[in-house]
């Protein structure tokens, strides 16, 4: 028996490592096995074909049945519920635009804007701020304002017609107003393409020459942006049928120039500042218009390129939907063509916006004094046609203002533009303040006005 | 001097019940055939050559690759030629081999950030390989201070001007090398 007897010699495993070898191989088995399924699943995210699981209707409102197909976009839509990002200007927390500044109420005087304006939050919250701000009192009110608060606009737009849909009472249509921004304000609902639901666009670019077949993709990632972030009015033209019709000032072109001379053609104003009984224009918010005048736009960048960045999930190439200031996604937005760190990216962007902001502060003290100085003039007894010219410079001067102060991103969309309108306000504020002056020496008042108490001006 | 018993009782199992046995070798086997598996779904043996085609086995490499292709260095050179060291063959699967598993941690746990930055290891083999090649370059010009400067602080455009997992359009993105058996590939385009 010799093969038991060295059989015997050799050392012998005990149960307890045998029991430990075979857990170590079932635990490897598992580990490779995880590890295969993970590289197939990888390989296939790549390989994958976009697939629709479920048709969307032709003007679906509701974003999550589009969601269903396309469940990465849908996902980082939803993530425009994060409200309390904070960047130096910007962000998506609701922001008191006139909380620290008592000059902003002076010069909106007479308008909405003067009582409350609060930024509002991320695209999901488009219906809920709209309903909520104290802007739009309970009386009747256009509807135009829905144009750019819900993705059931086109659905309604298509049912009442255009003409018909803004000249009908904003709380009549509220009950039809349920879904906030969403996928089908900017998508085909078949091919996904982008497309412009908002007519108002359609129309200021064809006056303007341009023919829409020819658009590009890349320009229509920002033409969709541009349905809405632009400057815009109610006109209102009875012989023409037109009631509160939204209409984007371009006739002359798309420059602050070009649509300040378009308003005083038109003779249209805003609002009438009760301090120097001026006749304003307030601005909306330019951010297509001033984005055009800038190196961004030179470049071919468009607005998705910094506000919605490509993402790359593992194999997937996609945009993301969290519409956000860059400056909460430097890595995919700036740092793909500006290679610095996130730190050195954010300190360049707030230096120049910073800037933006000083020249702005400039213009409306100027502002604010010319406002203050007409007062004088009127309460001295000068008449309305000793101070016309007065109070035209002003309206141009704080049209330039309002131009750059109520665009979004404290003028980093076109940053020298932004600067050279700010210097252009304070100028024509100053000229308009030397005219009154004159006026104010005819009446006899030489002495300087006193600026101490600006809030004394301010009536309620 | 007792390790080569001890491993012969190890690889025999030897004194351990026959059950037991059976199921250690069945487990054994279900390793080392997973092993050949993923090795051969993931195109690991690829890894062995200089085919800049490795490099985009998984998509994150796809961008940089694109602009490799079409860029200044895309008819001259591949991946390999800059980013691996070519000192002497040890080191260079030494590199390869620790910059694998890395990037095999990194994709497999989707650690991967958007933007690609050279990592501190990368750097002077990268300089070093800018050398290789433009040494006429270096005997015509002496930069003060170039010890401390990489060619691409100035020729940052090697792989394009804009960087990024997601810069290239889609239509240049290269398909992924296949792995696999062709009949698996069937019905996908």
């Amino acid at each position: 028996m010799p093969d038991s007897l060295s059989n015997s010699e050799k050392p012998k495993l005990p149960l307890w490592a045998g029991l430990i070898i075979a857990l170590f191989a079932a635990c490897l088995v598992v580990l490779l096995g995880l590890l295969a399924v993970s590289v197939m699943e990888r390989r296939w995210e790549a390989l994958r074909p976009i697939q629709v699981a479920v048709p969307v209707a032709d003007y679906e409102p509701n974003s999550a049945l589009w969601g269903v197909n396309y469940p990465r976009q849908y996902d980082t839509y939803l993530k425009s519920r994060i409200s309390d990002t904070n960047t130096k200007f910007g962000g998506a927390f609701p922001r008191d635009y006139l909380e620290n500044d008592p000059r902003k109420p002076i010069l909106w005087a007479g308008s909405p804007f003067s009582k409350n304006y609060i930024q509002a939050r991320g695209h999901v919250y488009s219906v809920e701020d709209v309903t909520k701000t104290k802007r739009v009192p309970s009386s009747a009110y256009p509807a135009t304002c829905w144009t750019c608060k819900s993705s059931d606009v086109p659905r309604m737009m298509a049912k009442m017609g255009e003409k018909e849909f803004y000249a009908a009472d904003f709380h009549e249509l509220k009950s039809e107003m349920i879904h906030p921004v969403g996928c089908a304000d900017c998508h085909d609902f078949q091919t996904m393409k982008l497309q412009i639901t908002r007519p108002a666009l359609v129309e200021a670019l064809t006056k303007m020459g341009v023919d829409m077949k020819f658009v590009t993709h890349q320009q229509m990632r920002s033409l969709v942006c541009a349905q809405c972030h632009v400057e815009y009015y109610f006109k209102t033209d009875e012989s023409a049928g037109l009631k509160n019709f939204l209409v984007f000032p371009w006739a002359k072109g798309t420059a602050a120039e070009s649509m300040l001379s378009y308003y005083n053609d038109a003779n249209f104003t805003d609002f009438v500042n009760p301090i120097s009984n001026t006749p304003m224009i307030k601005v909306q918010h330019p951010d297509y218009e001033l984005y055009l005048t800038g190196i961004h736009a030179y470049s071919n960048v468009s607005c998705a390129d910094c506000h919605m960045p490509y993402r790359t999930e593992g194999g997937s190439k996609f945009t993301d939907h969290h519409v956000q200031s860059p400056l909460l996604n430097i890595s995919a937005s700036c740092a793909v063509c500006h290679r610095w760190t996130e730190d050195e990216i954010r300190s360049r962007v707030e230096s120049i916006q910073t800037k933006v902001q000083e020249s702005l502060i400039a213009a409306e003290g100027a502002l604010v004094k010319a406002h203050c100085d007409i007062a004088e003039a009127m309460k001295a007894g000068a008449t309305d046609a000793e101070i016309a010219d007065s109070r035209r410079l002003l309206r141009d001067a704080q049209f330039f203002w309002d131009y750059v102060c109520s665009s979004n991103g404290m003028g980093f969309h076109s940053p020298t533009e932004a600067v050279r309108l700010a210097g252009k306000s304070a100028d024509l504020a100053q000229q308009s303040r030397i005219i009154t002056v004159r006026v104010l020496a005819k009446y006899g008042k030489t002495s300087p006005v006193d600026y101490s108490d600006i809030k004394k001006y301010f009536k309620k | 001097m007792r390790i080569v018993p001890i491993f012969a009782t190890i690889l025999s199992l030897n004194g351990l019940p026959k059950r037991l046995q059976a199921v250690i070798y069945c487990l054994a086997g279900i390793v080392i055939g997973l092993a050949f598996f993923v090795a051969r779904i993931s195109n690991a043996a690829s890894y062995l050559s200089d085919k800049p085609q490795s490099c985009i086995n998984c998509h994150v490499m796809t961008d940089v690759y694109v602009s490799w292709q079409r860029g200044s260095h895309g008819q001259v050179a591949v991946c390999n030629d800059c980013h691996v060291p070519h000192l002497n063959s040890i080191s260079k699967l030494a590199y390869k081999a620790y910059d694998g598993l890395k990037h095999s941690y990194v994709f497999t746990f989707r650690k991967e950030p958007q933007v690609i930055e050279l990592s501190q290891l990368a750097k002077p083999v990268i300089q070093d390989n800018c050398i290789n090649c433009h040494t006429q370059t270096f005997t015509l010009c002496k930069l003060p201070n170039s010890a401390n400067r990489k060619c691409w602080d100035c020729h940052n455009n090697i792989h394009g001007s804009v960087h990024g997992l997601s810069a290239s359009p889609e239509e240049l993105r290269p398909k992924l090398p296949q792995a696999g058996l062709d009949i698996q590939m069937k019905g996908v385009d």
